[in-house]
């Protein structure tokens, strides 16, 4: 049977140009059909970056290169990619047309790479993963092609941590989140390779990857593809917190863990902690007030058309640090079956006295239609994308953009991770509540 | 009303002489008065070569890699008797994609007009066996090839070949694609290989148009780069490939074959297999074949 899918929150597997696009003075060379990156781009790639965007380098593969294979073609665009774009790290990206003829990009990647040229490749035909999965395939193909040959392991620093989170630019908030979660991990005592972004020392940092006494994952499921890579590889262990930590009891609780695997010293740890609860809960004191009596006037329900790392992370926040109740939850990112329980199960006690219920979902059009099929007793707020923006309008719910595509929102250094990212949801929430008063 | 052109596909294994057959039929259709291209869908493009003197030609894909965009009038050639000889070639082996080079090739001729503009009678398409994707299916698609015809020996690979070219025009007869007129039994000199293809064509629902003994006539038309036709056009071999496109080209009604699923055709095979060692054996004599 046809099945339409409406307003998918991802892209597929090229997406993962976002993730080279994040790297400092990393650049993506696209080996695929004209447009498949300008929609990446527009649909998650607010600003170019470095060399994003429309300075992407790409072979506009074509029926030519279809018929005659595209191997020169692509050699023609790295050369020229190497002549005017002055990088660290290029990345060969292919699409479906390119992998669906089969051309041979590993060996002509490998010819640079002979050359001491810092170049890698993978294989990202949008008909093998989404992002998400494609995500972990290209910070695999750097550690594997680029990383290993600059370091092969064997030099463990004590408390040097790697950090995946969540997928840059797919995550419209990913730079803000990781530098607070840079901030925060360095405050009880761990030397952080943040990896993206402006808090990331750029490839240098990534050649330190096999050294890392421990990796964090801080998601629900992408990205366990890397640590476990990691591994096998080097031995690296891994500590796995399954969503985004906001607010003081969701940050506390994730640092504790971390500082319980890495063996960290406690007191500097619970100083670090007890210190940024002080500050965090302060601005809450001090509008106390204006809270407690304002509380009929913020929303009693929310709903979140999330990933599950966000899904969660925000369930938890809203429910027990806002007292905002759990309407139907939609986790958008395709989760993959094996990890579908896991998540029903945080759902499930999401706090001690309540549960949410979940719905796996890659169709916007039904998550809308459902939401608009349900009797709006009291007022809601939606935890969504720019595409959520009539619904909201239609049910007088509140709206916070938060997945891709953000559209009606420019982000810059915003995030919602951590003690910071939990006072920046209370503000814009309060935020959008005011705006609708006369 | 515009005369309305034949077009004619044939397919077969690699290596069963099915561009000898081929060269052959359109040099037979040439001497009888009729204005004839071949059109060569395999990568190797040789399938024209006894047409002209042995020579190869520039194929289409050669072109179109050299320049954007083609005229047909520059990828066409003149081979024996005024046949226009066209090449689709492919890309170097091992890289890009044959399949969609063929498709490319037909559809540039498709567009440009140019068997309408060419007054032609018969457009003979010779297209590598397998059909291993669907860009050496496009003869057989709708609006090309109306008939095809296969080439198979009685070996059980030629025969496999065959049955798979059956499924993929059982798949297109549906939506208007080309249909089956029948089976050139080719290198028929065994009386047990003529009693093999004449039970597999009744086995699948079609016919043997022509059986073609194996020649040294052939190969020795071919050494000096021609046809059987133009070489030696009174030898008896000759006379088989005469009496063939003759009947090809009264050929009217082509079927729907009936092709065998993987496990019949291998249960068909082992039947003639044991068959062939009883013959071996002598426990059983030639004429009994037609029993089995």
């Amino acid at each position: 049977m046809l099945k339409f899918i409406e307003q998918p929150r991802y892209s597929c597997a090229i997406g993962a140009q976002q993730t080279v696009v994040a790297i400092k003075r990393g650049v993506p060379i696209l080996h695929a059909g004209p447009g498949c990156s300008s929609k990446v781009s527009s649909l998650i790639g607010q600003g170019e970056g470095y060399a994003g965007g429309n300075t992407i380098p790409c072979t506009n593969a074509g029926e030519a290169e279809v018929v005659y294979g595209g191997e020169g073609r692509l050699r023609n665009v790295v050369d020229g990619a190497f002549k005017v774009i002055d990088a660290d790290l290029y990345v060969i990206l292919t699409g479906c047309t390119s992998d669906i003829v089969g051309d041979d990009v590993g060996r002509v990647t490998g010819e640079y790479q002979a050359q001491g040229r810092p170049i890698v490749y993978a294989e990202t035909g949008g008909f093998k993963s989404n992002n998400y999965v494609s995500h972990e395939a290209v910070v695999n193909a750097i550690i594997d092609q680029y990383v290993d040959v600059h370091n092969k392991g064997g030099n463990i620093q004590k408390g040097l941590v790697n950090v995946f989170a969540t997928v840059p630019y797919q995550d419209p908030y990913w730079n803000g989140n990781l530098e607070e979660i840079k901030r925060i991990l360095e405050g009880i005592g761990l030397k952080v390779n943040i990896l993206f972004g402006n808090g990331s020392g750029g490839v240098e940092e990534w050649k330190t990857i096999p050294d890392a006494e421990f990796n964090i994952l801080i998601n629900t499921w992408t990205g366990l593809g890397i640590v476990k890579h990691l591994q096998e590889k080097y031995r690296t262990p891994y500590v796995h917190f399954p969503y985004l930590p906001i607010g003081g009891i969701e940050t506390t609780r994730f640092l504790k863990q971390v500082a319980g695997f890495g063996k960290l010293d406690s007191k500097k740890v619970e100083a670090f902690i007890q210190k940024e609860e002080e500050k965090y809960y302060s601005f809450i004191e001090r509008t106390a007030d204006f809270m407690l009596e304002f509380r009929y006037g913020i929303p009693r329900r929310f709903y979140t058309i999330l990933d599950a790392a966000y899904s969660i992370g925000f369930s938890k926040f809203l429910l027990n640090e806002l007292g905002i109740i759990p309407a139907k939850q939609y986790v958008i990112d395709d989760t993959p079956e094996e990890f579908r329980e896991e998540i029903k199960k945080l759902f499930a006690g999401i706090s001690d006295l309540r549960s949410a219920e979940v719905a796996f979902s890659i169709d916007g059009g039904v998550i809308q239609q459902e939401i608009r099929e349900e009797p709006q007793k009291n007022r809601a707020i939606i935890l969504g994308s720019g595409w959520e923006r009539d619904l909201a309008s239609d049910i007088k719910a509140d709206l916070l953009i938060i997945s891709a595509p953000v559209t009606y929102r420019l982000v810059l250094n915003c995030g919602y991770a951590g003690y910071n990212g939990g006072l920046r949801t209370i503000e814009d929430i309060y935020d959008r509540v005011l705006n609708t008063y006369r | 009303m515009a005369k309305k052109i034949k077009q004619i596909a044939i397919y077969g294994k690699g290596g069963i002489g099915k561009s000898t057959t081929t060269s052959n039929i359109s040099a037979a259709l040439s001497v009888a008065g009729y204005k004839v291209m071949q059109f060569g869908c395999d990568p190797k493009s040789d399938s024209t070569n006894t047409l002209r003197g042995g020579n190869y030609i520039p194929t289409v894909l050669d072109t179109l890699r050299e320049k954007n965009s083609v005229k047909a009038h520059e990828v066409i050639f003149e081979g024996f008797n005024g046949i226009y000889c066209v090449e689709a070639g492919g890309p170097a082996p091992g890289v890009g994609c044959a399949g969609r080079g063929i498709i490319t090739a037909v559809q540039l001729f498709k567009q440009q007009n140019i068997f309408e503009e060419l007054d032609l009678d018969y457009v003979i398409y010779d297209v590598l066996g397998d059909v291993v994707c669907g860009g050496f299916a496009v003869p057989i698609r709708e609006g090309i090839a109306e008939h095809v015809f296969t080439v198979s020996s009685a070996d059980f690979m030629a025969v496999y070949a065959a049955n798979n070219l059956f499924k993929g025009i059982h798949k297109y007869s549906n939506s208007g694609g080309a249909l089956l007129g029948g089976v050139i039994a080719n290198s028929i000199n065994a009386p047990y290989a003529k009693d093999i293809i004449d039970d597999f064509v009744k086995q699948t629902n079609t016919q043997v148009v022509e059986y073609v003994p194996r020649s040294v006539t052939v190969t020795q038309s071919e050494l000096q780069g021609k046809t059987t036709i133009e070489a030696a056009p009174d030898s008896k071999q000759a006379q088989v490939y005469k009496s063939l496109a003759a009947k090809i080209a009264v050929h009217e009604q082509s079927k729907v074959p009936a092709p065998l699923e993987v496990s019949d055709l291998r249960a068909w095979a082992a039947k003639w297999g044991d068959y062939l060692l009883a013959l071996e054996t002598g426990e059983v004599r030639t004429e009994a074949a037609g029993n089995l």
